[in-house]
């Protein structure tokens, strides 16, 4: 016990290695929300009528809305809106051609977080690369590939950018999956949101790379508010990656984000996320509050939405990355890891509504809390009448690593059609100690024992992640829990 | 003698509760709790469909419409319970109508003499130390607006007291009758406590009696149980469809004491079944099983709460569903397992089948566990007959109809096992092949 403990404090203590801060120089608006503080972020981006109308809507309906306080279980102190930095871009020369006049500062940047730009640029060609939109501070600086994807027809840029050149698909997707009525967090977002990614990948193309988006959080005192839409057309396919990372500071800061995804016929979108905002030091001061609304939609036929998180950072997390199966045989699916540690708290889970027949959903969640942490799964699975010989099957597993922490379940399943099939099951246990002892007794010592088990017991969910991203996440797991068992 | 007031809202029945106060039995000690609990009530409202616990069940929609309150005995003209005996079942029999007890047709024949069956009215006059050792302890006025409404105005109930070391021989068998003309507001209240290594069956049955009109019981049942005691308490619902129960049952468990509960529900309108168990003590167990078959606009909601407090207890929570016509079922179950609350062994089980398009099943079986050294669990099913025993036993010469229910027996069969009284089984058996033979 002694020793676990030992090894206990040697993790807990270890450092959160992105919580650098870089010193670009930022452009920002002054803390506060209100309607001209929205017409500032559209004026800044130079948008059209249309979004700024769009945005104010928003803002309105916010503004009618309740904070989501009653159901979740997180405990967290009033945030005062006021007090946030709604707009904090980079500043940049305007349309830049090559790498050369980017922000040295903003490339080491990167390079620290281990995404190097240049190198993405010079590996192309290279087999299995991926293409990077990095969002600094809620301001798309950089996308890489772009030629390559255009030669295939597929966009892949800023939301800005997109929201300029293709006005037609943004007019025509953005809000259809996740509505500016749709929540508190979602209505902000949609009211103030600055930057993010926009992919669209046309009739019947199999994006040839993984196409990702790196989140950082720089700036002091700003709230992160960016939107990400994924379309994908009839028949195609694409893969997509989400990481984000964000300095260590005392205050807590907002991030509230909107991911829509489209999924055509037969067309299917996997996203992957790896979340490692700061999460707070080990007493539970400062973090990234992340109140995050993610959603796709299979609208028609065959088609299949799958989502993958890894969830280790945040100080709170609020999360529920849904698919709403539409057309008829469509699949979703939720991957989840989702570690707390220290002071953090999560809330997070799924939400599977079937509408459409034969339509199939599988939540695999793994919850794992350590310290004085709260981690809860939250899932609704829906199936609506009508929904002719739905299937659906979950498993919600949670580890306890420490008496001090909570682990909890809250499914919410509501079946209105007689041919449905669900299960749902969880299970709740700590660590097994003849496991260690197993593990011990053929000379594993006690730290790589539960690193083993660990890993072991998450393995359902890393196999879902492309490789470079299962990797990252069985270190960033390592990091944030090794040896908590208490 | 009725109160002639029309309820709606939580205003209304606070204010009202100030009029009918000076008539509510109990002394000063009973007055004041009843004063706390409509403060509570005052303060938690009637719960909105936002509230979490109250999210499946519309219970405003319920107090939408004007209902009498009834807190003072009616008059009626004589019942005759023998419909609503359970055959060959040899027990002891206590009457509530309209939670009032009846002596009258209670029948109480060689029961243990140092066994207190008495009303809750002159248990407050007579019992006052047990009154007041356990009134209003196991059932919390601050976790729920309706043991808030009910404890303020409670008006009668039974009350049992089985002494230290007391083995009750035969069950006892409790009987609700609802019976009003119009619409109206009841109140019962029972306490039942069960002392050191005592032993007690207890079944109660809710019937009701000419009921023209729609009526709404609040009922709380609070049982404290002691140490080694062991208690088996089973709830039969078979009303008419104009009865609507809120019914909360919280008992609380002592060191290495056993506690076996079934609520079955075939019949009522609208129920809302509120099961509450905190143990208290090491080593303690806990059984709750459930079943509910319905029907038409049938609305069933159960909800437990099994609250871990101490080390070394195991609970385990069985509950099956068969719903048919435009009904809906709810299982809304909770493991609670507290910081202290080590080497807990905790399952839950809801299952689950749909017979009609149009009937509904919202589950939420949930844990909430703050303890490590725990092994909880849960699951959750839902499905449809399943095609392949059909054919399997209609390959064998069974008509389609004789093969479903059959499949339905087998399925309820598990649930059925935790009865042992054997008349009480039998008389369930008839019941629910009734209703599945609609």
């Amino acid at each position: 016990m002694a020793e676990q403990n030992d090894i206990l404090e040697e993790h807990i203590s270890s450092e959160y290695k992105y919580g650098f801060s870089s010193d670009i120089e930022t452009e920002t608006a002054p803390p506060g929300l209100s309607e001209d503080i929205v017409r500032f972020i559209s004026a800044k981006k130079n948008e059209p009528k249309w979004m700024l109308d769009y945005r104010l809507k928003a803002y309105r309906h916010w503004q009618t809305m309740e904070e989501p306080r009653h159901w979740p279980l997180l405990k967290y102190p009033e945030i005062n809106f006021q007090n946030i930095i709604y707009y904090a871009a980079p500043k940049q020369k305007p349309e830049l051609k090559d790498l050369s006049e980017v922000d040295p500062e903003l490339l080491a940047t990167f390079e620290k977080l281990g995404i190097s730009l240049e190198e993405q640029k010079r590996l192309t060609g290279v087999q299995s690369n991926i293409a990077i939109d990095a969002v600094i501070d809620s301001v798309s600086v950089k996308t890489t590939f772009k030629e390559v994807l255009a030669e295939k027809g597929i966009i892949f840029c800023s939301f800005s950018e997109a929201v300029q050149e293709h006005p037609e698909l943004i007019k025509k997707y953005m809000g259809s999956v996740v509505p500016y009525t749709d929540n508190f967090y979602a209505a902000l977002n949609a009211a103030v949101f600055s930057d993010g990614s926009f992919c669209y990948i046309p009739k019947g193309v199999r994006c040839p790379m993984e196409l990702s988006t790196y989140f950082r959080i720089n700036t002091s005192g700003t709230g992160q508010f960016e939107r990400t839409l994924i379309v994908a057309d009839e028949g195609s396919y694409v893969s997509y990656l989400e990481g984000c990372t964000a300095p260590m500071r005392d205050e807590n800061q907002l991030h509230a984000a909107v991911v829509e995804i489209v999924s055509h016929k037969n067309a299917e979108v996997k996203y992957s996320t790896v979340q490692n905002w700061y999460p707070g030091d080990k007493n539970g001061k400062g973090g990234i509050y992340n109140f995050v609304t993610k959603r796709g939609i299979c609208l028609e036929e065959n088609s299949k939405i799958s989502w993958t998180q890894v969830e280790t950072g945040s100080s709170i997390t609020w999360k529920y990355p849904s698919v709403i199966l539409k057309g008829d045989n469509s699949v979703g699916e939720f991957y989840s890891v989702a570690v707390t540690n220290n002071y953090q708290q999560a809330d997070t889970g799924t939400k599977m509504t079937h509408i459409g027949k034969n339509t199939r959903s599988t939540i695999i969640s793994k919850g794992i809390s350590a310290g004085h942490s709260n981690n809860s799964y939250r899932g609704l699975v829906r199936i609506n009448k009508g929904a002719k010989n739905a299937r659906n099957f979950s498993q919600c597993d949670s580890l306890l690593m420490s008496d001090k922490c909570g682990a909890h379940t809250f499914p919410y399943i509501e079946i209105k059609d007689k041919t449905a099939i669900v299960e749902h099951e969880a299970t709740t246990s700590k660590i097994g100690e003849d496991q260690i002892f197993y593990c011990k007794q053929r000379g594993i010592d006690t730290e790589k024992a539960i690193g083993l088990i660990v890993n072991g017991y998450c393995k359902e969910v890393f196999n879902q992640l492309p490789m470079e991203f299962a990797v990252e996440a069985q270190k960033l797991l390592a990091v944030s829990l090794e040896g908590s068992v208490g | 003698m009725i109160t002639a007031e029309k309820i709606s809202s939580t205003d209304k029945l606070v204010s009202d509760f100030e009029a009918v106060k000076k008539t509510l039995p109990g002394n000063s000690f009973v007055q004041s709790i009843r004063q706390k609990a409509i403060e509570s009530f005052s303060a938690l409202g009637i719960p909105a469909r936002e509230n979490e616990e109250y999210k499946y069940s519309n219970v405003q929609k319920l107090f939408s419409e004007a209902v009498t309150l009834s807190v003072v005995e009616m008059t009626l003209s004589k019942i005759s319970i023998d419909k609503y005996l359970i055959p060959n079942l040899d027990a002891h029999i206590i009457v509530l109508i309209n939670g009032f007890l009846s002596e009258e047709l209670s029948l109480l024949k060689n029961l243990e003499k140092s066994v207190v069956v008495s009303s809750l009215q002159k248990a407050f006059e007579k019992h006052s130390e047990f009154i007041e050792r356990h009134f209003s302890t196991c059932a919390d006025i601050n976790s729920d607006a309706f043991i808030a409404l009910n404890t303020a105005y409670a008006s009668d109930g039974v009350f049992i007291n089985v002494p230290d070391n007391t083995v009750v021989e035969k069950p006892i068998h409790i009987i609700n009758i609802i019976a009003a003309k119009e619409s109206t507001f009841f109140f019962p209240r029972n306490l039942f406590v069960v002392g050191k290594s005592a032993q007690v069956q207890l079944v109660e049955t809710f019937e009701t009696h000419d009921l023209p009109v729609k009526a709404i019981s609040t009922s709380v049942t609070e049982i404290a149980i002691n140490e080694n005691a062991k208690v088996q308490y089973y709830r039969l619902q078979n009303d008419c469809g104009n009865g609507q129960q809120i019914n909360t049952v919280s008992a609380s468990q002592q060191k290495n004491s056993h506690f076996d509960t079934n609520t079955v529900t075939l019949s009522g309108g609208w129920v809302r079944n509120n099961l509450n168990i905190a143990l208290n003590g090491e080593n303690c167990e806990s059984h709750l099983n459930g079943l509910f078959i319905t029907s038409d606009t049938q609305h069933v909601d159960n909800h437990t709460l099994v609250d871990h407090r101490k080390p070394h207890c195991e609970s385990n929570q069985t509950y099956k569903g068969i719903l048919d016509g435009k009904s809906t079922g709810i299982f809304n179950g909770k493991i609670f397992v507290q910081r202290d609350a080590q080497k807990t062994n905790a399952y839950q089980s809801s299952k689950n089948i749909l017979l009609s398009d149009d009937a509904t099943i919202n589950a939420k079986p949930q844990l909430e566990i703050y303890a490590d050294d725990v092994k909880c669990s849960h699951g959750s099913s839902t499905g449809k007959i399943d095609e392949d025993a059909l054919f399997y036993l209609r390959a064998r010469g069974l008509g389609i109809e004789s093969a479903r229910k059959l499949l339905l027996h087998a399925f309820v069969n598990d649930v059925m096992q935790t009865i042992r009284i054997n008349a009480l089984r039998d008389y369930l058996e008839t019941l629910i092949h009734k209703k599945l033979g609609e």
